[in-house]
């Protein structure tokens, strides 16, 4: 549970909310570097931490992230004209570069110096992997560009998509932390899905509902651990890394490759899920990467030419009763991606926190909201630096491992959990 | 696509903030009855502390004699905060969870009594470590086979947000 003005402290991130500033302290995915393909492509709207951008690639190759709307009369970018080195509006042809910096205002005389003192708000924009990154927070502490692993393999090893969810970031995120309703919603998903069946650790899974919890913390966020009993005596841990604000990872199966998620806010009741799988030292096979395209896996289906899943509220995510009855999938929805966004946004657009009805297996939920109050708010009234900024805080992993009962995970697991180039994860 | 809902309220379009209002308002059971129980003695000066919040239900007590084995753990004698004495066994009646908070590994029998009397009565454990880094390895492999929930912080109001967010 959580009191009204908490669970709006939490949920806002819009311009100058706690929140908000605390997600303008990192680079954060503004869009896949795909939705960019060329230079002077269409450019393309964006919408995050509630404001209205508009991202383009110049004639040069440059990023730009910049106000969607044109200093002249306000007439949307998204019509312009992306050539010779900048964005012109389409209304009255006034041209503004990738900082934003208008070049031309074609109405004034040939050597006036008018455009110059005509700025856009800009961000810069970097391809760090298949993403473009953005930071929205003052340039004076700017981080160093992100250093997850997933986004720093060969591009023959990961893969990255990305949907619109319907709900604020928070519930979904919540979502990616707390593993206790995997064995439920997900339990058709362990047997058929072809990026998660056939690992030995899914028998353990399935062999035990009543998994334990342990919450830890991490110099960027948290580790959760949800441990279920293995063959003689030992346990079966799967360890979920919580990198702050956004970021998660699901713990491995078998060789499969490696899964996570990092929620963007659109606004206060949209998010971006990026989704992403990478293997740490193999390249993804054909097969691989085609059931991640088709939307297997903690991918999705989408409508052609759109991030918007093909299964959304609007369609009740097609919903098959008879499905749900013999068991092929618990809800009923049909995709791993679809089964948790169907329930986060059936929660309404920004779930009443002051209703829940929390119990102890909530635990990692918790502690990360405590986290995420504590770390907004030291930077509201002390400028404190929050966990995650630091790149280093980048580099952890999530695992799935069998120890002996008297293993603590995270001793144990120190290794397992560390992103290091060229060594497999961890996995059962 | 067959059987598609046609009324906007009939269907998952209904998760709007407008739709919200229509939402049931009835008034939540207030309580978890939480019983917390300082394993060790910097343990019982945050319980103490935690204990002086308004809480709709929980109870927070001591261990009489923490960490020692007089032969008879199976009903740990216990010290409510007010200065009561009592049972584990009396205290587990109408519980619904039993939250352990431990700084050192000297409370693992207390732990270990606690543990089996809730399994016995189907009440959840769940254990909260306060430590600064150093040693709570001890403390935790401790608690880790009577806690279904175990939370290691540096952070000792962890303890009061965990029964606040559980409504004790
Ligand atoms: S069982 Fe968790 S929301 Fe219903
Ligand atoms: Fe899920």
């Amino acid at each position: 549970m959580l009191r009204p003005e908490l669970n709006e402290l939490l949920t806002q991130t819009g311009p100058g909310m706690p929140m908000g500033e605390l997600f303008r302290q990192y680079w954060i995915p503004a869009l896949l570097a795909e939705e960019l393909p060329e230079d002077d492509c269409a450019p393309v709207r964006v919408k995050i931490l509630s404001e209205r951008l508009i991202a383009f690639r110049d004639s040069q190759g440059r990023y730009g992230l910049i106000d969607e709307f044109c200093a002249h009369r306000g007439a949307s970018l998204w019509f312009g004209r992306n050539e010779e080195g900048g964005l012109r509006c389409a209304y009255h042809g006034w041209k503004y570069d990738v900082t934003g910096q208008c070049v031309e205002v074609p109405s004034e005389p040939e050597n006036s110096n008018f455009c110059a003192n005509v700025k856009l708000t800009a961000y810069p924009l970097i391809k760090v992997g298949d993403i473009l990154w953005t930071h929205m927070g003052d340039p004076a502490s700017r981080p160093e560009p992100p250093e997850f692993e997933f986004v720093h393999v060969p591009s023959e090893q990961t893969y990255t998509s990305k949907r619109w969810q319907e709900c604020n970031w928070l519930q979904a995120l919540e979502g990616g932390i707390d593993s206790s309703h995997v064995t439920w919603l997900h339990s058709g998903a362990l047997r058929s899905d072809p990026l998660f069946k056939g690992a030995k650790g899914n028998q353990y899974n399935i062999g035990d509902l009543k998994p334990f919890f342990e919450v830890a913390e991490a110099d960027g966020g948290l580790f959760v651990g949800a441990r279920r009993n293995a063959e003689d005596g030992k346990y079966y841990w799967r360890i979920t890394p919580w990198i702050m604000p956004s970021f998660t990872m699901v713990p491995p199966r078998g060789d499969h490759p490696v899964h996570g998620h990092f929620w963007v806010p659109i606004d206060d009741e949209n998010c971006w899920v990026y989704t992403f799988d990478y293997h740490p030292v193999r390249a993804l096979t054909a097969a691989e990467r085609q059931a991640m395209e088709d939307g297997f896996g903690v991918h999705s289906e989408n409508i052609p030419g759109t991030y918007r899943p093909v299964r959304n509220k609007d369609n009740d995510y097609l919903m098959d009763r008879e499905a749900q009855r013999q068991g092929k999938h618990f809800s009923g929805v049909e995709g791993i991606a679809i089964q948790d966004s169907s329930l986060q946004e059936s929660m309404g657009p920004i779930v009443d926190r002051t209703k829940e009805r929390l119990v102890p297996a909530d635990s990692g939920i918790i502690k990360a909201r405590q986290k995420l109050r504590k770390a907004a708010l030291a930077l509201r009234d002390h400028g404190v630096t929050p966990p995650g900024v630091d790149p280093a805080h980048h580099r952890v992993r999530s695992a799935a491992i069998v120890l002996p009962r008297e293993d603590s995970f995270l001793e144990s697991c120190r290794d397992a959990v560390t992103a290091t180039p060229g060594v497999p994860q961890t996995t059962v | 696509m067959q059987n598609r809902p046609i009324l906007l309220n009939s269907c998952a379009r209904a998760a709007t903030a407008a739709e919200a209002r229509f939402r049931i308002d009835a008034p939540i059971t207030p309580s978890r009855g939480a019983r917390v129980v300082a394993l060790d003695r910097r343990a019982e000066s945050i319980v103490r502390r935690v204990a002086e919040q308004r809480w709709s239900s929980a109870r927070f007590f001591v261990c009489e004699s923490p960490g020692s084995s007089n032969g008879d753990m199976a009903d740990v004698a216990l010290l409510s905060t007010d200065g009561s004495a009592s049972r584990l066994s009396t205290e587990l009646i109408g519980a619904d969870v039993a939250v352990m908070v431990a700084t050192a590994d000297d409370g693992a029998e207390a732990a270990c009594a606690i543990g089996d009397a809730c399994t016995l009565r189907g009440i959840m454990t769940a254990g909260v470590v306060i430590s600064d880094g150093f040693g709570a390895e001890a403390t935790v492999s401790a608690l880790r086979p009577h806690a279904r929930v175990l939370m290691v912080t540096r952070d000792e109001h962890d303890v009061a947000e965990v029964l606040s967010a559980l409504r004790a």
